[in-house]
């Protein structure tokens, strides 16, 4: 978190003119891309790509106050570069944010700004992508994540108990009294920074034993935050070449943003220049809808999905099923495609069950989740149309 | 659903309102590293803001479909109140006695004052409050990252700090308002029943010091204790707000012996009880009427024959009989397992030891 570099990289930038738009174009440097941090001179010489983040809205929370702060969430547009070198990758983000959150001091009501980087295990399949919200059964993701969050003090880290007591049971008083405090201030060391290993909602684990090693770091000006990530191409857990998917989350610690109150993008691709293969992880996520949207939105409406999801203008009040109101802002195609016709291949795990066992959205049949919505089996065409009305239900752009 | 549930009765007829329980918990467990603030035992005034204030107000718990309600996660300075000391030190040098920060809140803020006229018909009884427990958490339900459990061997709610990522729904979610948010580590914490003192075959720190000795501890199942008796066999001890739908383990025998009201005069009026009935089925349900009864109806029996087996139970005649905590149980559990210690819970620690970084257990729950 302190590197510090002026070092500038190459950045003879030949965009492929075979690549469309909406796809990260990562160039190889020379040098060591693990000492980027937001303000370094060289992400100048990088090319940026435009990506949306869209209010995650599958889910409510139980937060009254962040719920009515959030509840016209827009989206927003932010700007992705990346860099890479013989071992490393680095990320930039910037997204705009018109306060800076930063939780510290004495509050329980506080949240921090931050985001997070999440990439797949396994992409080799791009129409079997894990699910966009921290993985699904059998597809895990990584998630790295950074938050605005003062030092956070760990003493069970490095097992100091002494060091847990109270001021008032250290036999401490005056000078000794301070410098107790000044010692137990100084293991209060912690960033937060975290790996995490997920295969779904709920199942979020960190990655405590330091097999994963990354750095994040934020910084703030102009209204703007500016993240940068720097990881191993290939670790334990991940191995990126070719192409593979990337995804970018953003929390606004003002509007009491943490976990699933947040933004998010769908799966990016990212395409390392000088590695080859991944063109069809490319194409896929850069194809436009093949179907007919007005279409698809009548089919939405004769099979009934909105008596359980939730579509602004569609449906009522309550409802049971993952809100789609921004389902086509971080779905890809192939995974609305699957879900309509194979809806338990990816069930979410989800809110725990006990929060509405009114409304339950998925049994279990021998440990497996087996989703409460049946499978729509039909035509090419009429998927094809539905699916193409789902990509175009997102928020606005702020 | 735990196997066994361990449960606690308060007796609010005895609660004098001293604190010994909230100081005991306090030194054992909060006064330090970030839980300054919290009271995971405390004693509040009722009628009353509570700690956290108006705490009945701030949401959580469930409807009656089962489904959780939004709620609000309180503010150390407006709701908690920042604890705050005093410059003792600089008293020899003349200095004038003042609090360190400004007090503009803090829990029993409005101790004792209760509601009613003085001194005609004022009144007021304690609640002492810890984590109910619930065999259906507002907490555990409100968790997106599985980090609160309920430990199938007693039913004790923890919350797993390995798994906790401070989202603090899970504050919005307990609509008793019992887990709190400690800032200095970014994590949940909350009353954990003393859970290392029971499986040692302790009662929790706050029963053990409590001067009344108003509180029982034990196993719902087991019939021949105390809890058992006075929950499920007389039924005099009820659950606090049982309407949040969270299904509380911590049970109350209703404040049911209040002086009478006086009239105008200043005269006795017979018969009248101060604490207004409507209070106490809002606090314990209708049911509170049954439980009055039939300890009105023991006290008589016990002044006439002088035998009733619940007035006896109420005495809290000795600690052996109010706490029966089984430590055998405890101890076979660890054996079983292959717990060299104490046994702490395997969950506790679970974090540290996933060796296989793609398996997760998600526990499901019917």
């Amino acid at each position: 978190m302190t590197k510090r570099t002026t070092a500038l990289l190459a950045t003879s930038l030949a965009a492929s003119a075979l690549l469309a738009d909406g796809v990260v174009l990562v160039q190889k440097s020379e040098r060591d891309v693990t000492k980027l941090t937001p303000t370094s001179k060289a992400w100048e010489y990088v090319k940026a790509t435009t990506i949306h983040l869209y209010p995650q809205t599958a889910l409510v929370m139980n937060d009254k106050r962040a719920n009515e702060l959030n509840r016209n969430a827009k989206a927003k547009e932010a700007r992705v570069k990346a860099i890479h070198d013989d071992k490393n990758i680095a990320f930039l983000l910037e997204w705009p944010d018109g306060t800076r959150s930063i939780q510290r001091g004495y509050k329980s009501d506080r949240y921090a700004d931050g985001f997070a980087v999440q990439l797949p295990v396994n992409y080799e399949d791009p129409k079997k992508l894990p699910y966009i919200g921290m993985g699904s059964d059998g597809r895990p993701v990584v998630i790295h994540l950074q938050k605005a969050v003062e030092k956070i003090y760990e003493p069970n880290g490095n097992g100091d108990v002494s060091m847990q007591q109270n001021v008032l049971s250290k036999n401490a008083f005056g000078d000794s009294a301070e410098e107790f405090a000044l010692k137990v201030g100084a293991l209060a060391v912690k960033d937060y920074q975290r790996s995490f290993v997920s295969e779904g909602f709920r199942s979020m684990t960190e990655i405590k034993d330091g097999s994963e090693k990354f750095d994040a770091d934020m910084s703030y000006s102009e209204n703007v935050w500016r993240g940068t990530l720097t990881r191993p191409l290939k670790d334990s857990y991940l191995n990126l070449k070719g192409a593979f998917p990337v995804a970018f989350a953003v929390w606004d610690g003002a509007r009491l943003n943490r976990d699933g109150q947040k933004l998010l993008s769908g799966w990016i691709a990212v395409k390392l220049v000088d590695s080859n293969g991944g063109e069809k992880l490319v194409a896929e996520l850069t194809a436009a809808a093949e179907g007919d949207a007005e279409h698809g939105k009548e089919l939405i409406e004769q099979n009934g999905c909105t008596g359980c999801h939730h579509i602004s203008g569609l449906s009522g009040a309550n409802y049971m099923a993952p809100g789609l109101d921004n389902v086509g802002g971080y779905s890809t195609s192939a995974y609305l495609r699957e879900s309509l016709v194979d809806p338990s291949a990816v069930v979410v795990p989800g809110y725990n069950r006990n929060a509405h066992p009114s409304a339950v959205w998925y049994n279990l049949d021998h440990g497996k989740r087996v989703s409460t919505m049946p499978p729509y089996p039909l035509d090419d065409k009429s998927l094809d149309d539905m699916v193409a009305y789902l990509k175009t239900l997102k928020s606005e752009v702020k | 659903m735990s196997k066994r549930q361990l449960a606690m009765v308060m007796d609010l007829n005895k609660c004098i309102g001293c604190q010994t329980c909230t100081v005991a918990c306090k030194t054992q467990w909060t006064n330090r590293n970030g839980r300054e603030y919290m009271y995971w035992n405390n004693v509040e005034t009722y009628p009353g803001t509570g700690y956290p204030k108006n705490w009945m107000e701030l949401g959580g718990g469930f409807d009656e479909s089962g489904d959780l309600q939004a709620g609000v996660v309180p503010n150390i300075e407006a709701d908690y109140g920042v604890p705050w000391d005093y410059n003792h030190d600089q008293l020899q040098f003349g200095a004038q006695l003042k609090p360190d920060v400004e007090p503009t809140w803090g829990p029993n803020w409005d101790e004792d004052e209760g509601a009613g006229d003085f001194p005609n018909d004022n009144y007021f009884f304690y609640i002492p409050r810890i984590c109910n427990h619930c065999s259906n958490p507002g907490c555990l339900s409100a968790c997106p990252r599985d980090a609160i459990f309920k430990r199938d061997q007693d039913g004790v709610v923890l919350v797993d700090l390995d798994r906790c990522q401070g989202y603090r729904y899970c504050i919005a979610g307990c609509p008793y308002k019992k887990i709190y948010f400690n800032p200095k580590i970014s994590k949940s914490e909350k009353c954990i029943l003393c859970f290392p003192r029971v499986e040692k075959g302790l009662p929790p720190a706050c029963a053990q010091q409590c001067v009344g000795r108003i509180r029982f501890v034990g196993f719902l199942d087991d019939e021949e204790g105390q809890v058992h008796k006075l929950v499920h066999k007389y039924k005099v001890a009820l659950p606090l707000r049982s309407d949040y739908g969270t299904q509380p383990n911590v049970y109350y025998v209703p404040p049911t012996e209040a002086p009478p009201k006086f009239d105008a005069e200043g005269r006795i009026i017979e018969g009248s009880n101060r604490v207004p009935v409507e209070e106490l089925e809002l606090l314990f349900g209708p049911q509170v009427h049954d439980a009055m009864k039939t300890l009105r109806a023991e006290m008589k029996k016990r002044k006439e024959t002088g035998k009733s087996e619940l007035m006896d139970i109420l005495i809290a005649y000795k600690h052996s009989d109010m706490f029966r905590l089984d430590q055998e149980y405890y101890q076979s559990i660890a054996k079983r397992e292959g717990l060299s210690l104490a046994p702490i819970d395997n969950r506790y620690m679970q974090g540290k030891n996933s060796p296989n970084k793609f398996k997760f257990k998600v526990v499901e729950y019917d």
